[in-house]
């Protein structure tokens, strides 16, 4: 039905077209087909004229209007350093090229106008001159030549990559489909390898190669993590795609790169403006001070909720316009801070589950260190209490305990593991700092087997513990060694996790 | 119907357009295969590039299809000067060695294949696999035309006019040309490994 | 009383110095006349061949332009509702619980890419090349027809081929291809990666793959003619401007096209014979893929090594025909007539050495990028010539305003703000932030989408009489244009803003980025002025079709005593063009108002000391 009125219409439409045609033609046979077309002639030059006069007017008036999306202008402002440049070169070269769209637009429809058919008037034949043709070749080529010439500068600045030499922050983005994964090097400052064939879609969603010891302290953001990056500093973003062409871009800082599955690229940038700083910036805006939620004109306005953000700038399918992050530019201070809370991914995610290239090495060195700094911050402080006259009343029973960690006996039997020492020997240097220290030492296990057996076992494995301190130059007076076997488990042995939970050894400090 | 060209003088020897527009044609398959061996340098300086070397049968194709040339220029000569016998025979041993270079061709490939070069393994395989395919496609349309010009010499009377002539120069051309590529390509694919 | 047979001067001078080329010794009682197919059908008359080209590109201009409306009516409203539009596009169209209906996202990129597909390829380059130098080339060099009129033949109908599979591709139930007109690998090699890159894509490559051998069919033939089967005394240098610029564009199409087959071949080796040209380190779908060691860098190459020279085959053409139409509404040579031959062969030159700026954020060595830069800019030193030389074929003219003429001045026009956008893009550094936003949009469309477009109807307005004996009403031909110069800059002026602001192209929806979400005044301003534009075309589709069966005939040979020698046939075309012998040129096809003559066709004799050439 909706088609067969469609049609009507359109066929309606068809003839009342045709019929204003007409009376053109008909006009014509009244009144001479000469005076008809002079006439419609000068009309319409005239109308070529007016039509030039609001053309530019309107183009000046527009570029008015929309002056704050001028690059570089007002709020636009570039949020990096190389963006200032980019935003330069533009409006250098809208410089040049609105004098030139200016002038010709002029010409051409005056001249239209100017040169219409006229009464007596006789075209001139004027079919070249060289001299003409040889200064508006030459002009074009000098403002080309002068565009190229900045442009380029600007380019080889912006687009080669970073020496050895260099210092720079470097963090990875990887695009898919639809979503970008942020990783941030940890420590080391080095992003680690990454590999196709080892991405497993339930815990390495990346391929990150564990092998290589500078993935060991890599974080990956979580998806609604806000990418924090500190001001003034130089930033190299490694890209990359996991199944086809993305782009990094990131509109407020002039930065983008395709990223491309198979062939790392990479941008380098210094942000210039903090989050909170572009958010002072824009306050100053009428645009900016509406409400953020126009359902909600009493919230907040539109600055304060400013944020940069990432987006895809190379069409990647269905999803492509909404691949969206936020960016938070904040101070050096503020990111150092916040870049040292970042999990490494390999320690909570990967260590000890089947994706770890390491689950059969029992002690990675990370591990040694990492140990050795909890224990100088956590028993180092409360053994130091603990010798102090004052007594304490936040120092809780439980607090005396220290569960050891990294101290393995071979199965079934008391001998300690050669990777034990490295905890062992630390504690026994506490404990030489802290001389007042005494410690009981109490092996646990969980309840499968005879129970006389764990006893035993338990007994022995701590008896193997306090020796070994002792052969560290402890006295033995100051430990005490004792074996509960399944006497006092810390979580019930119904489950395999709660059995290992169980099965411990740790050393409690005593009178 | 044939547009003739004009000529300033009559009688003076005529580029046959038919021909010139053959000639055309061939510079868009340069064209094409000018993309394919730019894209087999960029990718094989790219790296992770399997080096193989063609199989003996290629250098046999190879003088096949230059005798074939070489036989066919021969009938041509035959057919100017109204030599019947000679320039049917000519045409057809032609056609029987394209038929041939078509044959060793596809055993090259079986050598390839056998030798460990596979399509998808690595993309050396596949330009080779490609780059020859695509020769022999082209041959493939040589061979066509080369049927109908052997139908047409057994079938019509031998007679010489102007416009069989050109018709002929123009397979004639043709056929050298697919020769000509696929020295180019053999001698590419040897040299640039 | 014996009968006095009047000849006229064309007549006289025809006969006796014209080229007897012996056409009409051989062909009375034509083969041609016979049977509606080998008429109407598989013509092999280039004047019914560019007919045919014509009427198709005309159809797929509706189609192009009708699925462009759609798009942007999701872009430009958003929150209303599509539901409508359900009868006709059925499961297109995701219809929520309260009732409103959206494209689906899927759907809009199928759009797009279709738009993009059909209006560059069947419409700007069939449609447009293949229409007038089919039309004009034996016509204006003084030939009968073309070097081969039966490869001629071939090429429409590859073309038509190349379409029927497109049309039925538009039918799938995946749907069309739907990853952008340019294809990029690994999005168009993998199904997997968006439901268009399945059976769409096949079917895609096999109409293009057509399409191609279409082109480079009738390109061989345009070059054969223009440099074989010239008339006596019609050297390269007394072409009218339209023929340089056709055999210019046919060279370049004969040369990049292949090209492109070559990256379609190897992109259906990597999509159904499992190789790796351009794919490598891929994980979709759940599993990583067995291809290693491709790069999607070696398509984009392949790619816009026509992609760049094609943009130039859809404005040459154009450009050829607005330099005539002016001049001949002018009544004054084509200003320059040299330095336009030259600007069109350093056009055409140059094309070849910029592709790569299509790439400057593609993951290419920025060091190769310095010389893409350098040439992209010199380019627009001939282009700028051009526009100068236009102009001051204007100047001191007796200029006659009619359709044909206003569209080639508004072509000047658009050409002038398209092609000054394109000296932002050029600038590398600047294509940092403009790259795949709005800012591009809105510069090709002005360029190709208008510019081109404005040389077509100008082209077909003015030799409309040549195809149809009749002509076109000039009141709706002066509707048509104003309506659509000011429109057209209505649709595509703002889109330099939104890119400018950073909004980029092909995004369905611009509600996930605060950035990008606060242009929707603006992008509802485009879309009306989109759907107006539309109709305003549904004006010219009408008059067309009219004019065709009851437009004002023609009654006079020469109607616009145009100098060139395709108004020197009869009213009634005939194979072969001329009745007689092919007319003899002994000057360039630009002698308006010289020497107290109104104007001198090519055909008419040199006087004692004349100078001919210029």
């Amino acid at each position: 039905m909706t088609i067969i009125g469609a049609l009507v219409i359109f066929t309606l439409i068809a003839v009342i077209v045709v019929q204003i045609g007409r009376v053109n033609d008909l006009a014509a046979k009244i009144r001479g087909e000469e005076e008809v077309m002079r006439s419609g002639n000068d009309a319409t030059g005239r109308w070529l004229v007016v039509f030039m006069v609001v053309f530019l007017v309107g183009c000046v008036y527009s570029s008015w209007h929309y002056k704050d999306v001028m690059l570089g202008y007002g709020p636009w402002e570039a949020s990096s350093e190389h963006g200032k440049e980019v935003d330069y070169l533009f409006n250098m070269t809208l410089v040049f090229t609105g004098i030139v769209f200016v002038i010709t637009h002029i010409l051409l429809f005056w001249y239209a106008y100017k040169y219409r058919i006229q009464q007596g008037k006789k075209a001139t034949f004027f079919a070249h001159d060289t001299k003409l043709e040889l200064i508006w070749t030459a002009i074009p080529a000098v403002v080309m030549a002068f565009l190229v010439a900045n442009g380029l500068v600007v380019w080889n600045n912006v687009m080669p990559d970073l020496g050895p030499d260099d210092a720079y922050l470097e963090i990875e983005a990887t695009g898919y489909q639809f979503a970008w994964d942020i990783r941030y090097p940890g420590k080391d400052g080095k992003i680690g390898d990454k590999d196709f064939r080892l991405i497993n879609m339930a815990n390495n969603t990346l391929g990150i190669n564990f092998n290589d010891p500078a993935a060991m302290d890599d974080a990956i953001l979580s998806g609604s993590d806000v990418i924090k990056l500190p001001v003034d500093s130089t930033i190299r973003v490694k890209i990359s795609a996991k199944d086809v062409l993305h782009n990094f871009y990131l509109p407020h800082f002039r930065v983008k790169m395709d990223a491309v599955p198979g062939m790392p690229t990479y941008f380098i940038f210094k942000p210039t403006k903090t989050t909170v700083q572009m958010r002072q910036e824009l306050s100053e805006y009428p645009e900016w001070n509406e409400p953020y939620d126009p359902t909600d004109p009493e919230g907040p306005k539109r600055w304060q909720k400013f944020d940069y953000e990432l987006a895809c700038a190379e069409l990647c399918g269905k999803g492509h316009y909404s691949m969206r992050r936020v960016l938070e530019i904040v101070s050096k201070e503020e990111y150092d801070a916040w870049a040292a809370t970042l999990p490494s991914f390999y320690k909570g995610n990967i260590r000890g589950t089947e994706a770890d290239p390491f689950r059969d090495k029992l002690l990675m060195d990370y591990e040694i260190q990492d140990r050795k700094a909890e224990l100088d911050a956590t028993v180092d402080p409360l053994w130091s209490k603990l010798g102090s006259a004052v007594r304490d009343s936040s120092i809780t029973e439980e607090s005396l305990i220290l569960k050891l960690k990294y101290v393995f006996f071979e199965t079934g039997s008391s001998n300690l593991d050669k990777l034990s020492s490295h905890e062992l020997d630390y504690i026994a240097g506490l404990m030489k700092k802290h001389p007042h220290i005494r410690l009981e030492v109490a092996g646990h296990t969980d309840n499968t087997g005879d129970a006389a057996a764990n006893r035993s076992l338990s007994q022995s494995r701590a008896d193997s513990v306090k020796a070994s301190l002792v052969a560290q130059g402890i006295a033995a007076s100051r430990l005490a060694s004792n074996g509960y076997g399944d006497t006092k488990p810390v979580e019930s042995n119904d489950a395999e996790e709660g059995r290992a939970k169980n099965r411990r050894t740790e050393l409690k400090v005593i009178k | 119907m044939e547009a003739t060209a004009f000529r300033k003088e009559e009688g003076s020897k005529r580029l046959n357009p038919q021909l010139f527009a053959l000639w055309v044609g061939m510079a868009s398959m340069v064209m094409l295969f000018g993309a394919f061996t730019s894209a087999y340098i960029v990718k094989q300086g790219a790296g992770n590039w399997l080096q193989f070397s063609l199989p003996f049968s290629f250098y046999i194709s190879t003088l096949t299809i230059i005798a074939s040339s070489f036989t066919l220029h021969l009938g041509y000569n035959a057919f100017k000067s109204l030599q019947s016998d000679k320039y049917k025979t000519m045409l057809l041993v032609s056609t029987m060695l394209a038929f041939v270079f078509m044959v060793l061709q596809y055993q090259g490939w079986m050598e390839m294949y056998a030798n460990g070069v596979d399509m998808r393994a690595n993309v050396g395989g596949s330009f080779f696999y490609l780059i020859t395919g695509a020769h022999a496609a082209h041959v493939l349309g040589g061979i066509t035309v080369l049927l109908v010009t052997c139908i047409y010499a057994f079938t019509l009377p031998m007679k010489f006019s102007e416009v069989r002539r050109n018709k002929i120069e123009m397979v004639l051309h043709f056929w050298h040309f697919l020769g000509a590529l696929w020295i180019y390509l053999f001698v590419f694919l040897n040299v640039i490994r | 009383m014996a009968e006095i047979i009047v000849k006229t001067r064309e007549e006289s001078l025809f006969e006796e110095q014209g080229y007897n080329d012996h056409f009409h010794d051989h062909h009375h009682g034509d083969k041609f006349k016979s049977g509606f197919l080998n008429h109407y059908v598989f013509s092999m008359d280039h004047k019914v061949i560019a007919r045919q080209f014509l009427i198709t590109g005309i159809i797929w201009a509706i189609i192009g332009a009708s699925m462009s409306i759609v798009f942007r009516l999701q872009l430009g409203f958003p929150e209303e509702s599509l539901a409508w539009l359900k009868p006709i596009l059925g499961k297109w169209i995701v219809v929520d619980a309260e009732g409103v209906g959206k494209l689906s996202p899927e759907f809009y990129y199928a759009l797009v890419t279709m738009h993009g597909t059909i209006i560059v390829f069947f419409v700007l380059t069939a449609g447009l090349s293949g229409t007038f130098s089919n039309l004009l080339i034996p016509l204006q060099v003084g030939a009968r027809d073309m070097a081969s009129p039966f490869l001629n033949m071939l090429s429409y109908w590859f073309f038509f081929m190349a379409g029927v599979v497109m049309f039925y591709s538009l039918f799938l139930s995946t749907g069309p291809f739907s990853g952008g007109w340019v294809a990029y690998p690994p999005l168009s090699a993998l199904p997997q990666a968006s439901a268009g890159s399945g059976t769409g894509m096949t079917l895609w490559l096999i109409s293009l793959t057509l399409f191609v051998v279409s082109v480079l069919l009738g390109g061989i033939n345009y070059i054969t003619t223009v440099l074989n089967l010239r008339t006596k005394g019609m050297s390269m240098w007394r072409l009218p401007l339209p023929i340089w610029a056709f055999f210019v564009t046919a060279i370049l199409g004969l040369l990049s096209f292949p090209v492109l087959a070559s990256g379609f071949f190897m992109l259906i080796f990597d999509r159904s014979l499992g190789t790796s040209f351009y794919l490598s380190d891929i994980f979709i779908g759940g599993q990583a893929l067995d291809r290693v060691g491709g790069s999607p860098i070696l398509y984009q190459h392949l790619f816009w090594f026509l992609g760049h020279p094609e943009v130039y085959i859809i404005i040459l053409p154009a450009m050829g025909i607005v330099s005539e139409v002016l001049s001949v509404n002018s009544r004054k040579p084509i200003f320059g007539y040299r330095a336009m031959v030259y600007s069109i062969m350093a056009i055409g030159f140059l094309s070849f050495i910029v592709w790569a700026h299509h790439m400057f954020m593609a993951g290419v060595n920025p060091f190769i990028s310095n010389f893409f830069v350098v040439f992209t800019l010199i380019i627009a030193v001939p282009s700028a010539v051009k526009v100068f030389n236009w102009i001051t074929t204007l100047y001191g003219g007796s200029i006659r305003l009619n359709s044909a003429n206003l569209f080639a001045i508004g072509f000047v026009s658009m050409f002038i703000s398209g092609g000054l956008t394109g000296i932002f893009l050029g600038n590398s550094a600047i294509d940092i932030q403009m790259h795949d936003t709005y800012f591009v949009v809105a510069h090709f469309h002005i360029v190709m989408g208008v510019a081109a477009f404005f040389g077509m109807f100008a082209g077909v307005y003015h030799w409309f009489p040549k195809m149809y004996q009749r002509f076109m009403n000039e009141t709706l031909g002066k509707i048509h244009f104003w309506g659509t110069l000011i429109l057209a800059y209505a649709i595509f002026w703002p889109m330099h803003y939104l890119g400018m602001a950073g909004v980029p192209r092909r995004y369905y929806s611009f509600d996930t980025f605060d950035a990008f979400k606060h242009f929707a005044e603006m992008n509802k301003f485009i879309t009306v002025a989109a759907i107006l534009s539309f109709v305003v075309q549904l004006i010219f589709v009408v008059n067309f079709f009219y004019s065709i069966w009851r437009g004002r005939k023609m009654t006079s040979k020469n109607p616009y005593n145009a100098a060139t020698l395709e108004w020197t046939t009869p009213i009634e075309p005939v194979h072969g063009n001329w009745p007689g012998n092919i007319p003899a040129v002994h000057r360039w096809a630009y002698d308006y108002n010289k020497d107290e003559r109104e104007f001198v066709p090519q055909y008419e004799p040199l006087k004692e000391g004349e100078v001919g050439d210029h």
